[in-house]
This record gives structure tokens, C-alpha cells and sequence, in this order.
């Protein structure tokens, strides 16, 4: 069956082994992990075990990682947790909302906060942010790679800069697991953000990690689960899922990534051998995602065209709402509104075939021919 | 031969949905769009479960297409509809006039961005639900009037482009609303049972002084108390800004007389409204503006039906020229006819033209 679903970087399906442990555990657990009887501890201990795979796998100790609601969540309790009045936040312009609109909200609550444009290749410079470093500094918040364009920002510099000036550093890192290697030991991050529904795990599921050393501010309050930081009855299939789903994406991240680059690599020799008219935006870019400006067409028609094909792609990132926008991050980069407008992001990821590329490939090529006779007629 | 593919626009309301079931009925392939036209950040108001452009709205659309089967997306036309019909509302009201928003919204939103967007992705046609029907005149597509008298919503299309008809589907117009909330009990949609909005869906609370505030606030603070003159020009009250008024309304004044006074004219200029008794507020002719023929040019002076309101009775009359203006005499003085509400033309239930009402 023709595998058409092209917006990877949106959500992704299910990894079939995550899914079925996921149904498993659903039909045969659900005791109150901190209840005293064996149901509970049948629970904990899954929930323990599933803490010390993921802390495994992105070596870290299992003490440092806490369990959210998803990457928006983990998000707004570091920034929320860890800033008070009076604090200044550096972070950069083209930050998902789950960054940037609760910088915006603790703005209104004393906070300050720089915010860091992309270049044109759409890279955090690291001098940017070294010069925007006040005395009242406390946080950097860059994200790890970013969400629309896939370009990867230069963290390990980041973080020594950081480092190097006494400020805390958190990325968000949610479009970064599995895709690309990573070690949270070698990485001397202090917060992290994971959202598994982005490498094949379950969704309404995240992780925050914290290093050792570090304190939040709890800004949920309840039965004291999760550090009382993130209080809660735990959703305990959600987190088992995520425990294989984190040890399968960083297990197989080599495997997965030199694969969607070839495809990734496939789909642009078919875009050249076609004839179109395209540019790729950003550079130091993520395997797999691909932000493209088509000249003829505008991305949101382009998008609902390839979609009655069968194809799904998206045009800026997907919002609540489904109303297409032009992209900030792209006039950010320095595109005009025009080209801004004619820019779909197509993602790419382990279930997909050459063939699924080419079927892609030719379905676009044959939308892109017809508007450009249009244009000519 | 494939099947002609409609792009239907979806409110997420009863009628639009029922439209989008009697496409599907008839055959076409059908593509659900709802417009979001505009956000409460920018009118003000309530953002509550009975009003379009929400994301409740939005959610309910695309649910009701997944229900029958069809792809959904929604379409930011924020930019065309502010330009073209808020700003023009505010603006109306602001020089003491009475717009019809709806009808620059059909005009130009939904007869011209929507329909370009059709184009854009390849459909056929686009259908509302309206209701109102297409019909043959003189072997061209027209509008005609929806079979419920009650309902009828030609009298909104009138500034439609005459060569988009031939591209317009309108599924509602041979039902009356029971029988179309009658069609989506059939179909369970959740919506089948939503209470009529009469309101102009950007002001959803009816106070229009209210949004003229929230949207207009420097414009709206700069007009003070005026004058409420009589019909000799003599100075009988003080009035609390004319944009709180409307030609022909009673009620809320402030002055008292044995008999009832109503609003007949207002001068925005001169912030002052004037007031008379009832039978000074009957007109026999008004000019028009703005006309736009749904046929092809008549023969003047023509003789047909107007209709002066939304939801008014068609009165007998004549269109004429008049020092290059348009000119429509009514066969009997028609009350209240307000400067920037639509006139319409009909010939028996065809929907022939239009303009907008001007008394000079």
C-alpha cells in the first residue's frame, strides 16, 4: 500500500512494536502506581522500569527525567519553573509557540526576554546570544532543531558559551530524537524537552529532563507525583511507549537517518529530473525535512491539492485551528511574504519506501506542470 | 467522465451542512471549506459556541464532512473580509448610514476570493447554503428566490458577479428550514437542532455601538452629544452620538410626546438626527448606487419589484433614469427606506439586480 502521509515532522505513526506493547498494557494494567497493593506496584515498577530504559538510552540517570503531558508541557514547566521577575531569558525568534508564547506571557509578568533572529540559513549564531547576555541573564533557551526548516542549531556551542557565563541552558529537542545521535551525558544541557509522537511514540506524552542540581519551581500542584513537579495520576501505557519508543529511535537513529537521507536525496533527483522550480530553504539541515519553496503555486493550495491526491504535507506547522498562516520563521530567514507563501514543508520518515518517493514525486510534479501551463495559458 | 467536483463553503452550521449532503446526493465530488474570515482578538465580543469563525465552528465543519466523507480545510480570508466589509460597516455607520455587510461579504468574499480559490484547486462549482435557488431567464442562469418565504436570502446576492451564477450551486433552495433540520435529524448531525443566528456574525452580540468601540475606539470617541431636531429644524433634545441611532427606530430616544416619534434622518456631519411622526417617514422614490444587473442591462424606466430590507415585503415599482443616477419609484410610499441598505430588484421570483439605497 502506497505510504503518502509526507508530515513526519508534524506527528508521527506509531512504531508497531510501541503500539502493540501500548495495547497491551492498556488491556492488562491500570492500578494507581501509587496505590500500596500489588496492582500498584505492577504499575510503579513499569513505570520505573520504562524511566530507567529512556535515562538508558539517552544516558542520563533515570533521577533526572520527569514525566509531562508532552513537549508543550515540558516546555512551559522549565520556563514557567525555573524564571521569576526581574529574570532576563535569552531564546530565539523561530521557537515552536510551546517556547514562544509563554516567553511572551512572562513578559507580561516582569520577566525579560531577547529574542535571537535566525541567519539566512536559519542558524542561532552563538555570538548572537553571547552579546545579548545581561547581568540578570539566568536562562538561554534555544531550540535543538527547528520545527518548519529542520536546520540544527549549534548546541554543544551553545551550551559551552553558556557554561562559560554561568547561565542555565535549556533546548527544546523534540525534532531532534531520532535523527540524529545524541548523549545527554556528553551534552551538558541543564533542561531538555522530548516529546515522543515525533520519533514513533505515543502522543499526550513527554519528558523533561532536569540535571542534577537543578531546581523548578512547581507550578501544578497535587498528589505529588513526578517530583511534584508534574503531579498527576501517570499515564502509564503513555509512558511504557515512550520508554521503547526513546530506546528504538536511539538505537536505530544511524540505521533510520542514512536511509531518509537517501530519500530525502531520491526526492530532489526526481524534483531536477522533472523540471521543477524549487529552492530548498535553510541549511545544516535534519535528514528528513524538507522546507521548499514552489515559485507557481501557493503553499496552502498546493498543500489541499496534493491532500485530494492522497498526499499530506503541511504548509507552515500544524495549529490548533487548521487556518494556514504565512510562516514567521520563514520571513524571519529573510524570505519575502511572496516566496514565504509558496513554501510547504514535506517531512520524511523511517516507514517510507523509494517507491512511496517516487509516487510523491511524480503526483507533485504533475500538480506543479499543470499550474505552471496555467500561468503560460 | 469524472465526476464535476464542488467546493462547498461550510459555516459549520445546519444549513451549510445539509447544502454539503444534497451535493453529495446529486452526485458531485465535494471539498468542505470554511472561511475564517475574522478572530474576536479583533472585533471584541464573546467568543461563545453560536458564532462562526471559531474554532468550535471550524471543529464542527470538519466534523461534519468526515461524517460524510469529504475533505475539509479551512481558508483564512481574514485580510479581504476586514478590508472589504468591516472596515466599510464601521465606516458606514460612522457617516450615520445603515450598511448590509452580508451582501459585500457575498460580493466580495464568497463570489470572489472563495470562487478563486475554487479555481485554484480545480472545482467545478461552489455552493452555500443559501437559500435561494438558480433558475433560466431568457436561456441565462439567474437567481431565484428559496421556496421558503421565510427564509429567502436572495435579496443578499444581489452584488454577486452575473457570470459566477453559471458556477453557483445553491442545494437549499427547494426546502424550507424544517425541512432541511428535518434532513440533518436524518443524517444525526450534531447541528440539526442549533439555533438560528439572526446576528451579523462579526458583531455575534448585536451591540453594534459596542463593537464600533472596541474596533473604531478613537473615531467613536471623538463624536460627543448632538442635537435631536424636529421636522422644522428646532433643537428638542440632546441625543448621546448618532451612531446609537437607526432611520425608523423608536424606542430609546428619550423625549416624550403623546404620539410616538421615530428617527427619520442623520447627519453625521452635523451629529444631529432628526425625528417626525411615523407618516413623515414614508418615501415615495429613492435613488440607488452601486447597481450591479444579474441579467443582461434592461430597458428602462422597468417596472418590477423591490425590496427595500432584508426580510421586507417586494413593493411594486419602477426603475428609471434620472440625471444619470438610478431612480425607483414606489408604486406606494414605502417607510423608513435607509441610506446604505441594500434595494433589490426582482421580476416575479428572479432576482434581477440591485444597489444601495441613497436619498440624494
Amino acid at each position: 500500500m502506497n505510504n503518502l502521509y509526507f508530515d513526519i515532522a508534524a506527528t508521527t505513526p506509531l512504531d508497531h512494536d510501541v503500539s502493540k506493547l501500548i495495547t497491551e498494557i492498556q488491556n492488562t494494567v491500570f492500578g494507581n502506581p501509587s496505590s500500596i497493593h500489588q496492582f500498584g506496584q505492577k504499575s510503579r515498577s513499569l513505570i520505573e522500569k520504562a524511566r530507567r530504559q529512556m535515562a538508558k538510552s539517552l544516558n542520563c540517570k533515570p533521577s533526572e527525567l520527569i514525566f509531562t503531558g508532552g513537549g508543550s508541557e515540558s516546555n512551559n514547566l522549565i520556563l514557567k519553573g525555573f524564571l521569576k521577575k526581574g529574570d532576563h531569558l535569552i531564546t530565539s525568534s523561530y521557537e515552536h509557540p510551546a517556547i514562544a508564547k509563554v516567553a511572551q506571557e512572562l513578559e507580561n509578568h516582569g520577566v525579560e526576554v531577547t529574542y535571537i533572529k535566525p541567519n539566512a540559513d536559519g542558524i542561532i549564531h552563538v555570538n548572537d546570544i553571547e552579546s545579548a547576555i545581561k547581568k540578570n541573564t539566568t536562562l538561554i533557551s534555544i531550540m535543538y532543531v527547528n520545527n518548519e526548516l529542520g536546520c540544527i542549531n549549534p548546541i554543544s556551542n551553545i551550551i559551552k558559551m553558556a557554561k562559560q557565563n554561568d547561565i542555565k541552558i535549556h533546548t527544546d529537542a523534540v525534532q531532534l530524537i531520532g535523527k540524529q545521535p545524541f548523549d545527554l551525558n556528553s551534552l551538558n544541557v541543564d533542561f531538555l524537552s522530548i516529546a515522543p509522537h515525533k520519533y514513533y511514540g505515543p502522543k499526550g506524552i513527554g519528558a523533561l529532563f532536569i540535571r542534577s542540581g537543578n531546581l523548578l519551581n512547581s507550578i501544578f500542584q497535587g498528589g505529588g507525583q513526578e517530583k511534584n513537579i508534574r503531579p498527576g495520576t501517570e499515564n502509564i501505557s503513555g509512558i511504557v511507549g515512550m520508554g521503547l519508543a526513546t530506546e528504538k529511535a536511539i538505537k536505530d537513529v544511524e540505521k533510520n537517518s542514512k536511509k531518509i537521507l537517501e530519500l530525502e536525496e531520491l526526492f530532489i533527483k526526481k524534483l531536477n529530473e522533472n523540471n521543477i522550480r524549487y529552492k530548498v530553504n535553510g541549511k545544516y539541515r535534519i535528514p528528513g525535512i524538507l522546507n521548499i519553496t514552489f515559485p507557481n503555486i501557493l503553499g496552502q493550495t498546493l498543500v489541499m491539492k496534493l491532500d485530494l491526491n492522497g498526499v499530506a504535507v503541511s504548509f507552515g506547522s500544524a495549529c490548533s485551528s487548521g487556518t494556514p498562516k504565512p510562516s514567521k520563521v520563514l520571513l524571519n530567514l529573510g524570505l519575502s511574504d511572496e516566496e514565504a507563501l509558496r513554501t510547504i514543508r514535506i517531512s520524511i520518515g523511517k516507514f517510507h519506501t523509494k517507491n512511496d518517493i517516487n509516487n510523491l514525486a511524480n503526483i507533485l510534479s504533475k500538480i506543479l506542470h499543470k499550474e505552471c501551463e496555467k500561468d503560460l495559458a | 467522465m469524472s465526476k464535476k467536483t464542488v467546493m462547498v463553503a461550510m459555516s459549520g452550521g445546519v444549513d451549510s451542512s445539509v447544502a454539503l449532503i444534497k451535493v453529495i446526493e446529486s452526485g458531485y465530488k465535494a471539498i468542505g471549506v470554511t472561511m475564517k474570515l475574522w478572530d474576536y482578538g479583533n472585533v471584541g465580543g464573546n467568543d461563545d459556541d453560536n458564532s462562526c469563525c471559531g474554532v468550535e465552528e471550524i471543529n464542527g465543519a470538519k466534523l461534519v464532512c468526515d461524517q460524510l466523507g469529504v475533505p475539509h480545510y479551512t481558508i483564512d480570508f481574514q485580510n479581504v473580509f476586514k478590508e472589504k466589509v468591516i472596515d466599510d460597516f464601521a465606516d458606514e455607520y460612522l457617516k450615520g448610514r445603515t450598511p448590509n455587510p452580508c451582501v459585500r461579504c457575498n460580493s466580495y468574499v464568497k463570489w470572489d476570493a472563495f470562487i478563486d480559490q475554487a479555481n485554484q484547486l480545480g472545482a467545478d462549482f461552489i455552493a452555500t447554503g443559501h437559500y435561494a435557488q438558480i433558475g433560466f431567464y431568457n436561456n441565462q442562469p439567474v437567481i431565484q428566490q428559496g421556496v421558503d418565504p421565510l427564509k429567502d436570502q436572495a435579496y443578499v446576492l444581489w452584488g454577486i458577479p452575473k457570470e459566477s451564477i453559471a458556477r453557483t450551486l445553491f442545494p437549499l433552495g427547494k426546502f424550507t428550514k424544517t425541512q432541511v433540520r428535518e434532513i440533518a435529524k436524518e443524517y444525526n448531525l450534531e447541528t440539526a437542532e442549533k439555533p438560528e443566528s439572526m446576528e451579523i456574525c462579526f458583531v455575534a452580540d448585536n451591540n453594534y455601538n459596542r463593537f464600533l468601540n472596541n474596533y473604531v475606539p478613537d473615531k467613536m470617541n471623538s463624536i460627543g452629544a448632538g442635537n435631536i431636531l424636529d421636522n422644522d429644524d428646532n433643537v428638542v433634545g440632546q441625543h448621546k452620538g448618532y451612531t446609537n441611532y437607526t432611520i425608523g427606530q423608536r424606542k430609546g430616544i428619550g423625549l416624550s410626546y403623546p404620539d410616538p416619534r421615530y428617527v427619520k434622518s442623520i447627519d453625521s456631519k452635523t451629529n444631529t438626527i432628526t425625528i417626525s411622526r411615523k407618516n413623515e417617514l414614508y418615501k415615495k422614490t429613492c435613488f440607488v448606487s452601486n447597481n450591479n444587473w444579474l441579467i443582461d442591462h434592461p430597458n428602462l424606466p422597468l417596472e418590477c419589484y423591490s425590496q427595500i430590507r432584508y426580510n421586507s415585503k417586494k413593493v411594486k415599482s419602477t426603475i428609471l433614469m434620472e440625471d444619470n443616477k438610478f431612480k425607483v419609484e414606489f408604486d406606494e410610499a414605502q417607510l423608513a427606506v435607509t441610506p446604505g441598505q441594500s434595494i433589490v430588484f426582482y421580476i416575479k421570483n428572479i432576482l434581477i439586480g440591485g444597489g444601495v439605497i441613497e436619498l440624494l
